[in-house]
């Protein structure tokens, strides 16, 4: 073997192994690099999940000195129709749904119809946008007092006008269904429909003109441009706000909290809000958990078809 | 959204933190040191004190007290925190685990008993000894409302009864007479069909705990029912007096003397701008700046249905047992509390009574603040919570059951009965967690 006297100085063998060696080398400084985050995401995300998991196999009340081990009875009572907490539970669950298959549609269609208008060549296009972003500034509880106020079914503003206008001015707003659906879901496409424009915005302005040339001259007019060109171009972004605006409307929490209290009776109050009271009000923590990890397994399941219904069409 | 994500994530995370600190820190029960004695000797000690005065005068009063106390007092040094009531009993609990609450605070009658059965307030049986208090130096049953498991746990600081308020001009304007108050179901149905056919919707009404729930309780009681059955295992609530209770207050919608739909906080409103003649309001309504312009009066609550009675709330100091709670500090801070109800009545200026009658009884306090009469008037006959940890949840269940009486979605015999299944089912809860 020694005699071979071509071999070549560096096998390919050889050369793979020192690729690897310096592949391991680069793996390894990615993961130093990494480490910082990893070290917060483990400790802030990882464990809480952990925690949270064994949290909910316990009747666990954190003033208490004992959290005896109950296995798997919080969820149980949770798919026992009549249980103390699966009643609450589900119609929190189904006030959740409501405002999510209510809100998301219009927090889609409502920014992408201004995006198309603001993408326009328009004179104070940078003026219109900054007006419909300007909401999204405001934090929750801004928003939520100056709503309950406006939308007060005796003392607020909107039935005043309606009423000056000659139309029915004692619609309760914020006491009665199906109004309350309508007052949640409109302030919260108001207050969030910003956000949605500027990223669909940006993402029309990465469409190349030359797609619109070319359109133009196969003789497509301008609904045809929006279908043939705008929107596919926009499919990326489409899954993104739609994913982001599913989870946000599935967590919300302070819009219910401050303008409707839940009215009526407890039909508007969210899955958040009422794991929210049974964990840190009611201090039923094991119950709480096990609530969280239901919403949290609805919504891995929204998400996962989600992402499959998109990836299909592409 | 993303706002509203990360509030969520905040939310959750919050959560499990809790979870985990509470894990993390049992065991600080056990053992019931007194909170002892007034008069702190001891050296210089930072008492710190959480309340829920957050409105109204008890901003100025609070701290401008304090500020006295401190001067007089130099080696304690009392540093008040207000907060909303809701924050207080969300956070003291924790931090208490924690060894980062305060020394000293003052809660809701209705809650002391859970916070004394989780282990977080100290006994002041000696304290109440030493003070020389008793049952005689309150209005009636208000000691032992902040009493638990055979020991003292809260010592009464102010009592807040409902009263009906009356707009003097609403009544004046539809023609009636502005100092004759309805005492009774007959006089407030005459009054209200005169303001009706005056064109006015004479007593609003919502369905809110505030102050609805409150005025369901009174009704109650006045009906001859009761909230729970006397060994507290039982919800009483939806009995015959309930939904006789109940439904007095639905009629209110029914005969037009409200309209239907009002919003939380609109019967009050109301009452302000004079659409609403007559309203069941707390005491501490009194106090409320808005109602300043208006020309109003306040009576006991009528009597509606068999006996009196009306429901009041109270706060309690409770000296807070810290893990490692520092002995000095809980001493300081009876002589704080000492102090304090010797110093109460100037609390009337915050639509609180002082619970202390030698001070509620001082001919100063009506000649400064004429309009609490007919509320100490109600004190003899005024109801309190039941001592019972986890109670006030109990109670709060209540709440949407009201709400789907007055908007009609229910009968009240219904809404009570729904609620009661579920009351029941946390009575039980309550006792498995906390014992009988």
């Amino acid at each position: 073997m020694a005699s071979l006297p071509l071999a070549p100085a560096t096998s390919p063998a050889s050369r793979l192994s020192r690729a690897a060696g310096r592949g391991r080398r680069k793996t390894l400084t990615a993961y130093l690099f990494l480490t910082p985050f990893l070290v917060l995401f483990c400790v802030f995300v990882v464990a809480p999940i952990i925690t949270g998991l064994w949290v909910s196999l316990h009747d666990w009340n954190p003033l208490l000195p004992r959290q005896p081990f109950v296995g798997l009875q919080n969820y149980i009572e949770l798919f026992t129709p009549g249980s103390l907490t699966s009643g609450d539970f589900w119609e929190s669950m189904r006030a959740t749904a409501i405002f999510t298959i209510a809100s998301v549609p219009f927090l889609l269609v409502v920014p992408f119809a201004l995006a198309v208008l603001l993408h326009q060549k328009l004179k104070g296009g940078t003026v219109f946008r900054a007006i419909f972003f300007a909401p999204y500034v405001l934090g929750v509880a801004v928003i939520g007092v100056i709503w309950k106020f406006l939308l007060d079914p005796q003392s607020g503003t909107l039935n005043k006008v309606l009423g000056a206008m000659g139309l029915p001015d004692s619609i309760p707003w914020t006491v009665d269904v199906p109004w309350v659906w309508i007052s949640l879901v409109g302030v919260t496409v108001w207050w969030t429909m910003g956000f949605n424009t500027v990223i669909l915005l940006a993402g029309m302005q990465g469409i190349g003109s030359e797609l619109y040339d070319a359109a133009a001259v196969d003789g497509a007019g301008v609904w045809r441009k929006l279908t043939g060109v705008t929107l596919p171009g926009l499919r990326p972004v489409f899954m993104f706000i739609t994913t982001t605006s599913i989870l946000a409307s599935a967590n919300m929490f302070g819009q219910s909290f401050l303008i409707t209290a839940g009215a009526p009776g407890d039909e508007s109050r969210t899955a958040i809000m009422y794991i929210a009271d049974q964990g840190l009000k009611q201090s039923q923590m094991g119950a709480a958990s096990a609530m969280s990890y239901i919403l949290f397994a609805c919504l891995a399941v929204i998400s996962v078809i989600n992402f499959r219904l998109q990836r299909e069409r592409s | 959204m993303r706002r509203m994500m990360r509030s969520a994530v905040v939310a959750t995370a919050a959560l499990l933190a809790a979870a985990t600190l509470g894990a993390c820190s049992g065991g600080s029960s056990g053992g019931s040191t007194d909170a002892g004695s007034g008069d702190y000797k001891g050296p210089k000690v930072t008492v710190a004190f959480w309340n829920g005065f957050t409105g109204g005068n008890a901003l100025q009063l609070v701290p401008k007290l304090i500020d006295q106390f401190n001067s007089e007092h130099p080696n304690i040094v009392v540093k008040s925190s207000p907060m909303q009531w809701d924050d207080l009993d969300a956070k003291m609990p924790l931090a208490l685990k924690a060894g980062k609450g305060p020394d000293l605070a003052v809660a809701h009658g209705e809650d002391v008993a859970t916070y004394a059965a989780q282990g977080l307030v100290l006994p002041a049986d000696k304290t109440v000894k030493t003070l020389g208090y008793s049952e005689d130096d309150f209005p009636t049953s208000v000691l032992a409302s902040g009493r638990y498991d055979g020991h003292q746990y809260g010592l009464p600081w102010s009592v807040t009864p409902l009263g009906l308020f009356i707009n003097r001009t609403a009544l004046s304007e539809a023609g009636l007479d502005p100092n004759t108050a309805p005492t009774d179901a007959a006089s407030t149905k005459q009054a209200l069909e005169a303001l009706k056919a005056a064109g006015r919707q004479g007593e609003w009404v919502s369905g809110y705990r505030y102050n609805d729930g409150l005025e369901f309780e009174s009704l109650l009681w006045q009906f001859g029912g009761d909230l729970f059955s006397k060994d507290l295992t039982k919800p009483t609530f939806n009995s015959d007096a309930g939904v006789q209770a109940l439904t007095y207050m639905t009629d209110k919608i029914k005969d037009g003397y409200s309209p239907p739909n009002v919003a939380e906080g609109g019967t009050l409103k109301a009452f302000i701008t004079g659409d609403s003649a007559f309203s069941w309001q707390g005491v501490w309504s009194t106090s409320d700046p808005a109602l300043q312009g208006v020309d109003w009066t306040a009576t006991a609550v009528p009597l509606i249905g068999t006996q009196r009675a009306v429901r009041t709330g109270s706060t309690d100091w409770m000296f807070m047992r810290n893990k490692n709670q520092d002995k000095n500090k809980t001493a300081a801070a009876v002589t704080f509390v000492q102090w304090m109800n010797a110093h109460s009545l100037d609390w009337a200026s915050t639509g609180e009574l002082p619970a202390l009658n030698s001070v509620r009884e001082d001919p100063e306090l009506l000649q400064k603040y004429p309009k609490l009469a007919p509320f100490i008037g109600e004190l003899p006959y005024a109801r309190y919570y039941p001592a019972k940890p986890g109670i006030g949840a109990v109670i709060k269940l209540i709440t949407p059951g009201i709400d789907e009486a007055m908007l009609g979605k229910k009968t009240p015999k219904q809404a009570l009965d729904d609620a009661a299944v579920q009351a029941e089912q946390l009575l039980k809860r309550n006792e498995s967690q906390y014992g009988g």
